[in-house]
Order: structure tokens, then sequence, then C-alpha cells
């Protein structure tokens, strides 16, 4: 690095010595009739390209320390990824070792039903996160199936859905759809992604919060795009969680224990991304508390080259 | 159904899988062979004359997908089940293209697989061609031209999302069988979620659409009420 910046610096040393040693005279240029002095033109002209050199390095240097930092990151998410990958792992597989050996020490005494219900249970803990982690794979490659979404009937659908699961039942939740004076426009989009994470952020909503909280859908026309916004009136997530809900397997420090994979939120950023719209998060943890997932996906996107279907 | 007795061949180079397996499988009646690789299965296959392969796709030697093949190319019409391997998204369509009866992801519910096994039987004993490895299945005036991604109805072509197209590919390959949306979720979607029952009817109204079929006085697909569908109409497959 220090070698090139002192080559950058040689054509100024070079201009300089130039304009030194160079007679100091003014030369007439015949074709131009006008008069250059020699020196001056290889001082200014050392200097410029020196001047150029030097920035050029710069910004290399630049991009070098930021693809050094991004590679760092990425690193660090990858660690941070494994660490809880093992975790989750870790905590199923030692429940169903204890339960083998306890299975074993029963013999065939009663205990037996209660310890396979254990282990099916575990079992399916894995079977939820691989399957989770499969998506999340896949959503890297698959093609989207693009179509036109009636997000309101989409929502409509997601909102009966979670209301018939048991996470749902008996819950105060309400969608808010504008009709007037006229309705939202329809967006471009894969219709079976986007059930999935909207179902994610409800059904995490509900997760979440207590049977007296209420849980709001509400969805909103903002210029060229759809905003969605996931409200609930439960406890916040600490502000030193916030940025990091959307991470594969983050479990924020009021979410230990619950169930789920720990990758639906991941899920959720990856398809809203895949549709290069946007989702943030706010919440306060008092005062009028609650948190607001919201989603920005807007109404048509460029569709790389796949044809375009109507679906209802 | 002359089911019980059925010998079955279980390919897989897992012991755990397949110790545990034939053991499920021989209590609900059916024989079992065990085969850890490629290249064994085919060797078995000649010496014991199974009446249904259970393939795993990735194995040592020769994979599942070259026994497959092997088989077909060799104008076999043994009824196989591949038991496909996550995280392949195009892995799925292909099972089918190449001529698998039918396939199951991993990690699946073995009473999942004793009900593959029960309608791939009952499906083989009852016609002499596999609609399987057919490429033209018609049940007229449907026609789908597997090679092509193409559905005609009377001679004109139906406009399909790919997802509808193999969703009616599913159920014209397993006619006369009652399917569940959440075998249809794995077996087409690849993906399993709560609110992916309704992504399953949304598309069946797709292809009922594109059909002219009622609901209530289905021709093709027909509603068996909480439980799933059934593709109804008489299906002849064409090699």
């Amino acid at each position: 690095m220090r070698l090139r910046a002192a080559l950058a610096g040689l054509p100024a040393l070079i201009g300089l010595a130039g304009w030194l040693l160079l007679p100091r005279i003014l030369r007439p240029i015949p074709i131009l009739s006008i008069k250059i002095d020699f020196g001056m033109l290889s001082l200014v002209s050392g200097l410029l390209l020196s001047a150029a050199l030097l920035a050029a390095a710069a910004a290399r240097r630049r991009s070098g320390l930021d693809i050094a930092r991004e590679r760092n990151l990425q690193a660090d998410s990858r660690r941070r990824f494994l660490r809880r990958l093992d975790h989750e792992l870790k905590n199923p597989l030692t429940g169903i070792r204890a339960a083998l050996a306890n299975l074993e020490g029963a013999g065939t005494a009663g205990a037996a039903p209660a310890v396979l219900r254990d282990i099916q249970h575990q079992v399916e803990r894995l079977t939820r996160l691989t399957a989770g982690l499969r998506k999340l794979a896949d959503l890297e490659v698959i093609p989207l199936e693009y179509g036109e979404v009636d997000l309101g009937a989409l929502l409509q659908e997601t909102v009966d859905a979670v209301r018939a699961h048991p996470s749902g039942s008996g819950r105060d939740l309400r969608l808010v759809v504008p009709s007037v004076p006229w309705p939202l426009p329809r967006i471009v989009g894969d219709r079976d992604l986007l059930s999935l994470a909207f179902f994610n952020l409800v059904e995490n909503a509900l997760k979440f919060t207590s049977q007296e909280d209420t849980v709001e859908v509400r969805a909103m026309e903002q210029a060229r795009h759809v905003q969605v916004e996931i409200a609930d009136t439960g406890p916040g997530i600490p502000a030193e969680d916030l940025p990091r809900v959307f991470e594969e397997l983050y479990r924020g420090s009021n979410a230990r224990g619950s169930e789920g994979s720990g990758l639906g939120l991941a899920l959720v950023r990856r398809v809203v991304e895949r549709h290069e719209g946007e989702v943030t998060v706010r919440s306060r943890r008092d005062g009028p508390r609650g948190t607001v997932f919201v989603v920005t996906l807007p109404v048509s996107i460029r569709i790389p080259q796949q044809p375009r279907t109507r679906q209802s | 159904m002359a089911q019980p007795g059925s010998k079955i061949l279980l390919v897989d180079d897992e012991p755990s899988i397949t110790d545990n397996l034939s053991a499920f499988l021989e209590r609900a009646g059916y024989t079992v062979v065990c085969a850890s690789d490629g290249r064994q299965a085919l060797r078995q296959i000649d010496a014991v004359h199974p009446d249904l392969v259970v393939l795993d796709v990735l194995m040592p030697e020769m994979d599942g997908r070259a026994v497959l093949r092997s088989l077909r190319s060799q104008g076999s019409h043994l009824p196989v089940i591949l038991l496909t391997q996550v995280g392949e998204a195009g892995e799925r369509a292909m099972a089918l293209e190449e001529g698998a009866d039918d396939y199951l992801n991993k990690p699946f519910d073995p009473r999942e697989l004793l009900a593959r096994v029960r309608a791939v039987l009952r499906r083989a004993q009852g016609s002499p061609v596999s609609l399987s490895s057919a490429w033209k299945i018609t049940s007229a005036p449907l026609v789908l031209d597997r090679r092509a991604r193409r559905a005609t109805l009377s001679g004109r072509v139906l406009t399909l999302t790919p997802k509808a197209l193999s969703l009616l590919e599913y159920l014209m390959t397993h006619p006369d069988e009652l399917i569940t949306r959440e075998r249809l979720l794995d077996a087409v979607w690849g993906w399993d979620y709560p609110a992916g029952t309704r992504a399953v009817d949304t598309r069946i109204a797709e292809l009922r659409r594109a059909l002219g079929d009622e609901a209530e006085e289905p021709q093709f697909i027909e509603t068996v009420t909480g439980e799933g569908y059934r593709f109804r109409a008489p299906v002849e497959g064409e090699q």
C-alpha cells in the first residue's frame, strides 16, 4: 500500500523537476499561435496525475476494507448461526437420549407410553427445524411463481387460517382492509409464499402475546406500494433484541423455551426481499406497549423472465 | 386386494432406517427384503422378484435414480416409491418424470409410507401399464402431455400455472385415490405449512375453472369433504 502511494507521487516529483530544470522560457507553438511554459506544464500535469493515482489507490483501499468488513460480518453471522443451530439440535437430542435411557431402565413397565410421547415430541421439534431450514435454503433458489395477488383476500384467508389454528382460537384478532373509495391495488407476487409470510407474522404475534391482548392486521396503499402492518398489544421486544429478530434461529430473551422453529421471521424476511419489499419492526415496552411489524411490498416488480400468470 | 404377503424390497444405506422400517412393514403383513446400495438392489430385484421397491435416492455405488432409470430402460414396470432427499426443489417433479410411482420426502412418517405402499400396490394390480412411466395421460377429453408440460381439453391448450399443472399431473397419475391436502402439499409443493392446505384449495379451484369442472358435480376432480381430493375420471397412459 505504502509503495503504491509513493509510486503515485512520482509523476508530481518528475513534474516538479521539469519545472525547476526546464529553461524558464515561453515557447511558441506554431500551429496554435499560443505560448506555453513547458516547465509549468510538466508541474501541473505531474500534480494532476499524482492526485488521480492517489485517489484511485485510496478508493481501492476503501473498497478492500469494505469487503474485509463485509466478510467479517458474514463470518460472524455464520458463527452465530452455527452456534444457535448446535443449541437447537442439542436440546431435543438430549431429551431423546434421556427418554431412551429411561426406557431402557423402565423395561416394559408403565412408564413407556409417556417416554415414547416425549421422544415423539422431540422428534417433531427436529422435524420442524429441518423443514424450516429446507424452506430457507429453497427460498434462495426456487423461481417464484408470479401472478396478480389480491392482498385483501389473501390476508382474509390468512387470518381465517390462523383463527382455525389452535393458537388462534378465542383470540382478539382483527383485520382492516380498505375498500373505500377504492380497494387495495393487486400486487405482483407469489401467492403461496406471501401467504406463508403473513401466516408466520400473525402466528408470531399471537404466540408472543397473551389471551387478553389484541392483534390487528391492517393494510394500506402507499404511493406505489402496499403496506401491511401486524400490530399487537403484547409486552414488546427488548431494544437489544430488535435488530436481531429476523436472524435465523435467533431467540429473543422473552422467547426462550417457546415452541417453533426459530426460523419464522427469517423466512418472512426472505420472502419479502424476494418480492423487492422490506420488513421492519418497531416496539415499545412501556406506555402504550406493543409491537408492529411492517411489510412494504411494491405494487409491481420486475419479473425475471417468467411468464406472468393470473391467480385469484 | 391380495396385498398382505406382497414382497417389498427396501433399499437404503442407513441400517437404522432399513431395520426399523422393515420391522414396521412386516408387522403390516408384508414380506420385506433389504438392500443397502443400488447395485445390490438390482441384484435383489432379479433374485427375489419383489412386488414393489422402496428406493432411497442418495446412496453409495449407484444412486436410487440410476436404479430407477436402469429398470425403466429395461421396460420394467416394477412399482417404485422413491425416498427423495430434502432440499432439492426440482427433485420431486423429476421423480415423477423418471417414472417413480410415488415419492416421499425425508424425514417422513412411516405410516405415510405404508399408505403409499398400499395405494401403489393397489394401482399396480388394477392396471397392467404403469401410469408413472407414461408420457401422455388421457382422461378424455383431457390430455396431459408430460414431456411438453402441457394440458389440453378437447384439443384446446389450457393456461395453467406451473404449480397447477404439477398438481394435475399428480392427481392424474394417482387416479381413483383419495389424496389428502397434506399429501398434495408434500408431493407438489414439497413444503408443509399451516395455511398451506388453503393453497391447495386455491390451485384446485384454478384447475376446476380451467377444466370447466363443477365442485358439486365434478367430471374430473372430486372433493372428499374434510379429507382431500380424488381424480375420479378413468385415466389411460400412453408409453
